[in-house]
């Protein structure tokens, strides 16, 4: 937990990592907010509103009685979702600093083949 | 959401004239119910007083008291649903242990005897023990174990960490969260360790030289300050028309804590090369507590 | 508001709001039952052990006087003072408990003196067992009085015997219970003030007495109301101890 955004916001990423690195596969059962919130060491309430956030999102699903569960196709929506933020989450950054150094795109291009072989 | 508190100008004077002390001033507050509510404030900024108007305790000078929907002075409608077993509370001089745990249960119609007697055991509290025989730390256990078992509707912990290690706060934090799960009640925890329990507040309530402060949900705090770095220039020419909580200059360089700063504001400060650092809640108490008031003990001016 | 039909237990009765003041004033029955009677019973043994030398050591007619001497002991008043002193500590450290367990102070006020009324019936009828016994066994096989001293002891029967026991009881208890009460609503201010108008007064008034050359009237009228009347009257100040006490109460505030 970072003290800079909310916590219910940081609960929703940490599920989607989740989701995303596929520790949690699609159609499996979530932990509940109760135990979310004893293994976290938060407010049940907050771990509730991070999870909702997720419903709300289509991400994860309620099972009436059950609990909650991994929706299907939650994976390809947050990659894709996770794609189109790469750009100004990494990209943008990566060339504002490049910049301030000297580094041409080019010269960035040609560092980012040698690193990524 | 109910309303389980709520409160409208309340203020306590103790003394009159000169010697006036403003324990509470002017206070209005609205706490909603089953939520884990934190009360943050220095030491003899006017908590217990607080807590004391809240149960009944005490007789207000001003304002108006409802819990429950109703005034808790000698209303056993209301203090019959209020657990508070003060950070300084007094047991009778033949009490041990054992007695305090008997005792409980008759007032208390939520009692739980199994999850009392496993508290014991685990904060390894000796029941034949004289309570004014205990360390502070075995003193603070009973409270938090009276506090937990009542289950009441409506319970106070007040400053509930005192003399316990590390581990027995942690103890107390996660039986507290554990509980408060399976049997939802609305708790108020009075605290000046902001750090520990953060995380475990839905709704904050900051009281200062016996005036609320702060009054928001937890989440809503966090992020809601930030700290601005960089050269001094840059920094007073950035907070220029924006709320400062709190400066601080070293040589060339200054921080500012800046109070609602978006994602716009952000991006301008980034900008003009300074850095971005969070405010805790801790911190961000401390800082609206510390600068005018710093002197100030209980509402004297010293 | 939901919030009120939230609980699931119906609110407590008023009878059970005082009983629970009762038995947490009671929660350690070493301090209420324990304790005095077994320092009774010790000082008991230590007195009839001191008679028992005297008598072993005289004869006839002096033993008889001795008997007469031995009335006057004051002994058996030992767990009268033992009770105010109980009276004062439930009231001065159970009520902050009681209200930190969500009790009313209108609740602990009644439950204290249901308390202490239980106590008196309780020790009156100890004491007038005792007395029983005493009479019975000629006074412990050495004429001692331990539990029929001249400040007690009637003529009037069991039941009277029995009355005065109860009447100091109250009287002691509920003069614990004012004092405790002034302490927890104005502490050391406000006992020492008390303490010295009580005892302006008790000066005055003996000082109007002696000016008055009014001794031996009073004397005579306390002698005429005899043990009996003496202690029926000491319900009069217990009850306004009571009665002021609850008053107090009703405004105190716990402090640490």
């Amino acid at each position: 937990m970072d003290d800079s955004r909310p916590i219910f916001l940081q609960i929703a990423e940490q599920l989607e990592d989740d989701v995303v690195a596929g520790r949690l596969p699609e159609e499996t059962q979530v932990p509940s907010t109760n135990e979310l919130a004893a293994f976290l060491r938060i407010n049940p309430a907050t771990a509730a509103k991070g999870v909702n956030l997720l419903v709300g999102q289509g991400v994860l699903y309620k099972k009436r009685g059950i609990g909650m569960f991994v929706a299907e196709g939650a994976r390809a929506r947050l990659v894709a979702q996770r794609r189109d933020r790469f750009r100004e989450q990494y990209i943008a950054p990566l060339l504002t600093e490049a910049q301030r150094l000297g580094i041409t795109p080019d010269q960035l291009a040609t560092m980012i083949r040698e690193d990524g072989r | 959401m109910t309303t389980v508190i709520r409160v409208d100008g309340l203020s306590k004077t103790y003394g009159h004239g000169a010697n006036a002390v403003h324990a509470v001033s002017d206070a209005s507050v609205a706490l909603e119910e089953n939520r884990i509510h934190g009360l943050l404030g220095r030491n003899g900024a006017g908590k217990t007083t607080l807590m004391q108007l809240l149960t009944g305790q005490e007789f207000a000078t001003a304002g108006t008291i409802e819990v429950f929907g109703e005034n808790p002075v000698e209303n056993a409608r209301v203090l019959d649903r209020v657990c508070f077993i003060k950070e300084s509370q007094r047991y009778p001089e033949d009490f041990r242990v054992k007695h305090v745990l008997r005792s409980a249960p008759w007032f208390f119609p939520e009692w739980d005897q199994d999850f009392a007697e496993k508290l014991v055991e685990r904060f390894r509290l000796p029941v034949n023990r004289r309570v004014k025989r205990l360390s502070r730390g075995q003193l603070s256990a009973v409270g938090v174990i009276v506090g937990l078992a009542s289950r009441a509707p409506l319970t106070f912990f007040d400053e509930p960490y005192l003399g316990l290690d590390a581990v027995a706060r942690q103890l107390f934090y996660d039986t507290l969260l554990a509980d408060f799960a399976e049997h939802p009640r609305t708790v108020v925890l009075s605290t000046h360790l902001i750090d520990e329990v953060s995380n475990l507040l839905e709704h904050v309530v900051v009281i200062d030289d016996g005036r609320i402060i702060i009054d928001a949900d937890a989440d809503e705090l966090r992020g809601s300050a930030v700290d601005v770095v960089g050269v001094r220039s840059a920094v007073e020419a950035f907070t220029a028309g924006r709320e400062v909580l709190h400066r601080n200059a070293l040589g060339g360089l200054a921080t500012a804590t800046v109070a609602g700063l978006d994602e716009a504001g952000r991006a301008e400060a980034r900008a003009a090369g300074l850095e971005l650092a969070p405010v805790s809640l801790q911190q961000l108490v401390v800082r609206t507590t510390t600068d005018e008031t710093a002197v100030r003990t209980n509402g004297v001016p010293a | 508001m939901t919030a009120i039909a939230a609980s699931t237990h119906a609110p407590a009765s008023p009878g059970t709001r005082v009983w629970r003041i009762v038995r947490l004033l009671t929660a350690n029955p070493m301090t209420t039952v324990g304790m005095p009677l077994m320092v009774l019973g010790l000082i008991f043994a230590g007195t009839w052990f001191i008679w028992w030398l005297i008598m072993a050591s005289m004869s006839g007619a002096d033993a008889q006087d001795a008997a007469e001497g031995i009335r006057y002991n004051g002994a058996g008043a030992w767990i009268f003072v033992y009770m105010l002193v109980v009276a004062v500590q439930a009231v001065n450290l159970a009520f902050p408990l009681a209200l930190g367990y969500g009790s009313t102070r209108r609740a602990f006020s009644a439950g204290a003196a249901l308390t202490f009324v239980m106590l008196s019936v309780a020790y009156a009828s100890i004491m007038t067992f005792a007395r029983w016994l005493e009479v019975l066994t000629d006074g412990w096989g050495v004429l001692g009085s331990f539990f029929g001293t001249n400040y007690f002891a009637t003529d009037a029967g069991w039941l009277a015997q029995w009355w005065i026991y109860f009447c100091w009881f109250v009287f002691f208890f509920f003069t614990g219970l004012i004092f405790a009460a002034i302490f927890v609503r104005w502490r050391a201010f406000g006992l020492t003030t008390s303490l010295l108008a009580l005892g302006v007064l008790v000066v005055a008034a003996a000082a109007a007495i002696t000016l008055t050359d009014s001794w031996p009237r009073v004397w005579e009228t306390l002698l005429g109301l005899g043990t009996l009347g003496v202690a029926s009257w000491m319900l009069v100040p217990a009850v306004l101890a009571a009665g002021l006490g609850h008053l107090l109460l009703r405004r105190a505030t716990p402090r640490s």
